[in-house]
C-alpha cells in the first residue's frame, strides 16, 4: 500500500514540477528571442546594401560585392540565414550575385571543410549550402556524406546532390538505397529527377543493378523523366523481374512514357493469376497508355472479382476517350453482368459529376 | 509612380520586393499578413496589390476575394505571389481575381517588369 504521506507530496511536487517546466520553455523562447533581435541588430547596417546588391545590375555589383564580403565574422553570420533563404527564392542577375558573394567569402570552401566536423547539425548546413550554391567541387565529398551515421545528413546530402550532383553522383546514390545508413527511396528518385537529362544514361545503368530496390528507382526515374529510349528494357524489367516491386514501377513508367511497346507487357500484367498490386497498377497504366487497342481487355477487367482492379479498370477507360466511354456505357447497361455495370455505372456518374472527361491522344498501334 | 501595397509574411521577401518598387518610384506600403493587407488597402487607396499566397491567418487569395468584393477595390489589380512547388495555386489565384502571378525563385528585375505591365493595363 502506498503510504499516504507520499502521495500528499506528491501532489505538492506537481504543481512545482509544472511550474519548473512552463519557466524553462518560457525562458527558452524568451532567449531565441532575444538571440534573433541581436543577430537583426547586428545585419541591419548591411542589409540595405545586400537588397542594393539583389537589385543592381550586373555592372554595378562590383563594389557591392566587395563591401559585403569584408563585413566582419559576426556580421556575416547574423547575415547568412537571409542568404541562404534567398538563394531559394530569387533568381537571375540576383541568384548569381549572391553565389558570387560566398565564393568571394570563402564560403564554398569552409563548407567542403565542414562536411567532416563532428557535429551533424555543421555537416547537414554545409551540405545545404553547396547545393544551393550547386558547387559541383563538393559531388565527391558529399557522396561520402550518403553514408553518414546520422539520417538527417545523409538526407540533406541527398538533396544537395540533386542540385549540385552529375553522372558521378548516381551510382552513390543507387547504393545508398541498402545497406545499414540508408536514405528513403523518394528522396533518391526526387535528386535523380531533378538531375535532369545529363544523368539518364547512369540512371539506366541502374536498371541492371542487383538490388530490387535500385532497380524499382531507377525505372520511375526513367519514367518520370520521359526517358522513350528505354522503354523496351522496362518492358522487359515488367515480364522477367523477380521483384514486384520492380514489376509494379516498371507498369506504372510504361503508363507513363505511353509507348506502343508498353502495351502487350501491360496487358499480360494485368491477367488472372499476376500479383493483385501489379495488376491494379497495370489496369490503371493502360489507362495512362491511351491505347484505344486496350478498350475491351479494361472493358473485360470491369468485372473482375476484385473491386480495386475493376475500379481501375473503369477510370482507365475514362481516359480513353469516346472508345472508352462507348465500353462503359455498354457495361452500364448490363452486357457484362452485374458487378461491371455498377461499375461502369459509377464511372460514369463520378465524370458527369466532374463535368469533364479526359480525353488522351490515341496512341496508334 | 503609383502606390503599390505589399503583403509577405516572409521579412526577406517583403524586403527585397519594396526596396526594387522604392528603387523603381513607386510609394510602397509593405505588410506581413492578410488582415493587415486588407486593413491598409481599405483605409488609403493604392493602385496595385502584389500579395503572397500563403500568409498564416488570411491568405494572399481571401485578401484579394475580398477586395473583389468590396465596390471601392474592385477593380484594384492585383499580382500574386506563389512558390514553384505550389503552382496548383496559380489557377486558384486567378480564379479569385488575381490579374498576373510571379513565381518564386523570381528575379526582382523581373518583378519590376511585371509589376508596370500591370499597371499599364489598369491604367488603359
Amino acid at each position: 500500500m502506498i503510504p499516504p504521506g507520499f502521495v500528499r507530496g506528491a501532489l505538492l511536487c506537481l504543481p512545482a514540477l509544472v511550474l519548473a517546466l512552463s519557466l524553462l520553455i518560457v525562458s527558452n523562447r524568451f532567449v531565441r528571442r532575444v538571440q534573433q533581435r541581436r543577430r537583426e541588430r547586428r545585419a541591419e547596417p548591411v542589409r540595405g546594401l545586400l537588397l542594393e546588391l539583389l537589385c543592381a545590375e550586373e555592372d554595378e555589383q562590383s563594389e557591392l560585392l566587395n563591401r559585403l564580403a569584408a563585413v566582419d565574422k559576426r556580421t556575416w553570420t547574423a547575415l547568412e540565414p537571409s542568404l541562404t533563404a534567398l538563394l531559394e527564392k530569387v533568381s537571375g542577375a540576383a541568384r548569381t550575385a549572391l553565389i558570387r558573394l560566398y565564393e568571394l567569402r570563402g564560403a564554398p570552401e569552409g563548407a567542403v571543410a565542414d562536411l567532416r566536423s563532428h557535429s551533424a547539425a555543421r555537416r547537414g548546413r554545409a551540405a545545404q549550402v553547396l547545393g544551393q550554391l550547386s558547387h559541383r567541387a563538393a559531388e565527391p565529398a558529399l557522396c561520402r556524406l550518403l553514408t553518414d551515421r546520422d539520417p538527417e545528413v545523409r538526407l540533406v546530402a541527398t538533396r544537395a546532390l540533386g542540385r549540385s550532383g552529375g553522372a558521378e553522383s548516381v551510382a552513390h546514390l543507387l547504393e545508398s538505397l541498402h545497406g545499414s545508413r540508408t536514405v528513403p527511396p523518394p528522396s533518391v528518385t526526387m535528386a535523380l529527377v531533378s538531375m535532369g537529362p545529363e544523368v539518364q544514361r547512369s540512371v539506366a545503368a541502374g536498371l541492371e543493378h542487383p538490388e530490387p530496390l535500385a532497380r524499382a528507382v531507377a525505372i520511375e526515374v526513367l519514367g518520370v523523366t520521359g526517358v522513350v529510349s528505354r522503354t523496351s528494357e522496362i518492358a522487359r524489367a515488367l515480364r522477367e523481374d523477380p521483384s514486384n516491386e520492380v514489376r509494379i514501377k516498371a507498369a506504372r513508367a510504361l503508363g507513363r512514357l505511353g509507348m506502343p511497346e508498353g502495351l502487350q507487357p501491360l496487358l499480360d500484367a494485368v491477367a488472372p493469376g499476376q500479383p493483385l498490386a501489379l495488376r491494379i497498377v497495370g489496369t490503371g497504366a493502360l489507362g495512362n497508355l491511351g491505347a484505344v487497342s486496350a478498350t475491351d481487355r479494361l472493358a473485360e477487367l470491369l468485372g473482375d472479382p476484385d473491386r480495386h482492379v475493376a475500379g481501375a479498370a473503369a477510370r482507365s477507360l475514362l481516359r480513353l476517350g469516346p472508345a472508352g466511354h462507348a465500353a462503359l456505357h455498354e457495361a452500364a447497361a448490363g452486357v457484362r453482368g452485374g458487378s461491371a455495370a455498377a461499375q461502369a455505372g459509377a464511372a460514369l456518374s463520378e465524370a458527369a459529376v466532374q463535368g469533364r472527361h479526359d480525353v488522351r491522344v490515341e496512341v496508334a498501334l | 509612380m503609383a502606390r503599390v501595397l505589399v503583403a509577405d509574411d516572409d521579412a526577406d521577401i517583403r524586403d527585397l520586393v519594396a526596396f526594387k518598387l522604392t528603387q523603381s518610384g513607386h510609394e510602397v506600403t509593405a505588410v506581413e499578413d492578410g488582415m493587415a493587407a486588407l486593413k491598409a488597402a481599405r483605409e488609403q487607396p493604392v493602385d496595385l496589390a502584389l500579395l503572397d499566397i500563403r500568409m498564416p491567418g488570411m491568405s494572399g487569395l481571401d485578401v484579394c476575394r475580398e477586395l473583389r468584393a468590396a465596390a471601392e477595390t474592385a477593380t484594384l489589380p492585383v499580382i500574386m505571389i506563389t512558390a514553384r512547388s505550389q503552382e496548383g495555386d496559380v489557377e486558384v489565384g486567378f480564379a479569385a481575381g488575381a490579374d498576373d502571378y510571379i513565381i518564386k525563385p523570381f528575379s526582382p528585375r523581373e518583378l519590376s517588369s511585371r509589376v508596370t505591365a500591370v499597371l499599364s493595363r489598369a491604367e488603359r
